[in-house]
């Protein structure tokens, strides 16, 4: 008999991968401290990682008895271009933020995915990437003091010029 | 008495603390109604930014975007019909039938005095039943707390996704991922695979903004292109007439929201649909019918879920147990500010619990000034492209995982969750038991520990105290029944009464 939902695109290989892990991770609590007692520190990474592995079998179960989804296409509907661009994105985001600075990072990884997602002009993407980084900076940096990577920009040298301006007009 | 009530003052008195409560309660509006964006994500994201703050105003601040994003989220459901977070899923039925008769203003006047009336009576409950509750749960064995931790994981697993399996699954991997690092007690290195940065834990923090973050991001990048419904809104303020008509209502939906928002893994989206299902029952003969615009068709759902709010507050002060995800992060948010949610707070700490209390009430007040106003801006607000807010809350979501502890590692660990999270919403798994798992895998590993230590490691003689004590055993008759009753088994009984 066949589930009434069908089984979308990469759903078998996804819940290969869950059981792989989680047998993987059940070997790995059994390496803490074996099955010397029940209190022992490895008893419910072992208990909750058999049970991960278990459930992941159910599941393949389940899976196995539902017709596979013909109407959805991977590339469509499950890994579409954006989506892998973004997770490209915040890869390269989070390597360029310690030698470039947040200010340049923040501007590039908003203009990139602005310009690619909304596909209006340059100037409505810089506009949109630079005003949201303005705002950003000044809400998160400069009211709620996050620290954030300087990198390239001497910010603090400009904050300190900025209120050396102000202070200097008392 | 005194120190009650100064303590509850103090969110009133001190402007820094009071502007917080509101910058909150606005934030929370905004971004609890922006049709992507939960509160969830909003709660995960903004609170990140609070941790090196001060505990009081860094509690004010979150407090009020709870707050205001549960309201939020009903704002799109009438306006867009999109529920801005599961809680409004009941407020669509009726709100955005209304909203296309030329009736949103109404609407959202409507939804808006009615949530503040349910809130009002769920922070009246968790005052008055916290300290009792408290003081019972001092006499929990921790056998108690773990079978509470084990029912807690269970139900948000079986009544939030579509399989108790998948829920079951998410819950032991939110288990798993609470246990990484060294072991408090025997220093004994769990799933670190030999890495020192691994020993301290993965940030909860990386893994809750990517789990509930990045995920939706990604998943919102499906429907990037879906065009903007715009709504004429008229008057908003609802008059004095119409608001006693449905006072009744509002004070039973109210009960049930507080009720249901106490259980430990029920939050406001089961009270909204039994509160919904309440009005059905009780509304003999409603002007317009159920899901083609009735008022009592929202009155019931925003009450219930506004009151829920106090009532999930009880579990998770008074015994450290989550109601829901959300509540899951506020607990993991105290707990990195030093407070420790639990019977023990109101005993070492009761000032934290009447200021926390002061907070809610206060967000309460300014979620009905802010609910009636601004609708102006609040529209356009929504109708934002989708195209410029997604990668500004992807950007949000760096910045907040790499702000508590600054470092790259955990914008890593978020991606990694993100990704992880994005798959398992595509294929049907819930979120919301993995991060329940993460906060609660302290409480069981230790409760679990104690408890098999103090039967002499015997598993008989903890079972034979868990069916000797009334308590625990129904706590675990609970646990079994939630099992039943997802099994074929339960549904041949159901059947066979019918």
């Amino acid at each position: 008999m066949q589930s009434k939902t069908p089984r979308r695109p990469g759903e078998l290989v996804f819940n290969l991968f869950v059981i792989a892990a989680s047998l993987f991770l059940f070997y790995s609590a059994y390496g803490i401290a074996g099955f010397d007692a029940l209190s022992s520190a490895g008893a419910i990474p072992m208990m909750t990682t058999a049970l991960m592995a278990l459930c992941g079998v159910l599941i393949l179960r389940e899976n196995l008895r539902k017709s596979p989804n013909t109407a959805e296409k991977i590339e469509r509907d499950i890994l579409p271009i954006p989506v892998i661009v973004t997770i490209i994105a915040i890869t390269a985001y989070a390597l360029l933020l310690k030698p470039l600075g947040f200010i340049p990072t923040s501007f590039l990884f908003l203009l990139g995915l602005m310009k690619l997602f909304s596909g209006r002009s340059w100037v409505f993407s810089v506009a949109a990437a630079a005003g949201s980084v303005a705002l950003i900076y000044v809400i998160f940096r400069l009211i709620f003091t996050v620290l954030m990577p300087q990198g390239v920009v001497p910010e603090s040298e400009i904050l300190a010029a900025i209120g050396h301006l102000f202070g200097g007009a008392k | 008495m005194m120190d009650v009530i100064n303590n509850f003052l103090i969110p009133f008195l001190d402007l820094k603390l009071l502007s917080l409560v509101a910058l909150g309660t606005f934030a929370g509006i905004y971004i609890g109604a922006i049709p992507g964006l939960s509160v969830t994500m909003a709660v995960s994201i903004l609170i990140s930014f609070t941790f090196s703050w001060d505990v009081l105003p860094a509690i004010s601040l979150m407090i009020g975007i709870y707050m205001g994003g549960v309201y939020g989220g009903s704002r799109t459901a009438i306006l867009l019909n999109i529920p801005g977070a599961p809680s409004a899923i009941a407020t669509a039925l009726d709100g955005f039938p209304m909203a296309q008769r030329g009736e949103a203003g109404e609407a959202i006047g409507i939804t808006t005095v009615m949530s503040f009336f349910g809130g009002l009576v769920g922070i009246i409950v968790l005052a008055a039943a916290a300290p009792s509750v408290s003081a019972f749960a001092i006499r929990f064995q921790p056998r108690d707390y773990m079978l509470l931790a084990v029912l807690g994981i269970l139900l948000v697993g079986s009544l939030s996704g579509d399989s108790l399996v998948k829920g079951v699954f998410a819950g032991a991997m939110g288990l798993m991922i609470g246990s990484i690092g060294l072991d408090p007690l025997t220093m004994d290195q769990r799933f670190t695979f030999g890495s020192t940065a691994m020993m301290g834990g993965i940030s909860f923090i990386a893994v809750m903004i990517g789990m509930f973050g990045v995920s939706e991001a990604l998943i919102q990048l499906h429907s990037m292109k879906t065009p903007g419904v715009k709504q004429v809104i008229n008057r908003i303020v609802p008059s004095f007439g119409t608001i006693r008509k449905y006072l009744p209502l509002s004070l039973q939906s109210s009960a049930i929201g507080v009720i249901i928002g106490a259980l430990p893994g029920t939050g406001g989206d089961i009270a909204a649909l039994m509160a919904y299902d309440h009005a059905k029952r009780v509304t003999k003969n409603p002007e317009v019918p159920f899901g083609k615009g009735a008022r009592e068709g929202l009155v019931a759902p925003e009450t219930a879920n506004n009151a829920a709010v106090g009532g999930a507050f009880i579990p998770m002060m008074t015994l450290g147990i989550p109601g829901d995800s959300v509540t899951a992060i506020m607990i993991g948010a105290l707990f990195i500010h030093g407070l420790h949610p639990g019977p023990m707070l109101m005993v070492e700490q009761p000032h934290m619990f009447w200021f926390i209390v002061g907070c809610l009430t206060l967000a309460n007040v300014f979620m009905l000034i802010f609910g009636l106003t601004g609708i102006k801006i609040f529209v356009k607000v929504v109708e934002m492209p989708r195209t410029v807010l997604i990668p500004l809350i992807l950007l949000l979501s760096i910045v907040g995982a790499y702000a508590v502890n600054n470092s790259l590692t955990d914008v890593y660990w978020m991606l990694g969750f993100g990704v992880l999270g994005y798959f398992m919403r595509l294929y049907g798994y819930s979120l919301g038991p993995v991060i329940l798992g993460v906060i609660l895998s302290r409480l069981l590993d230790d409760n679990w520990r104690r408890a098999i230590i103090s039967d002499q490691e015997s598993l008989p003689r903890l079972m034979h105290g868990i069916v000797t004590s009334p308590l625990s055993l129904t706590l675990f008759l609970a646990v079994i029944f939630i099992f039943v009753s997802k099994t074929p088994l339960w549904a041949m009984i159901k059947r066979g009464r019918a």
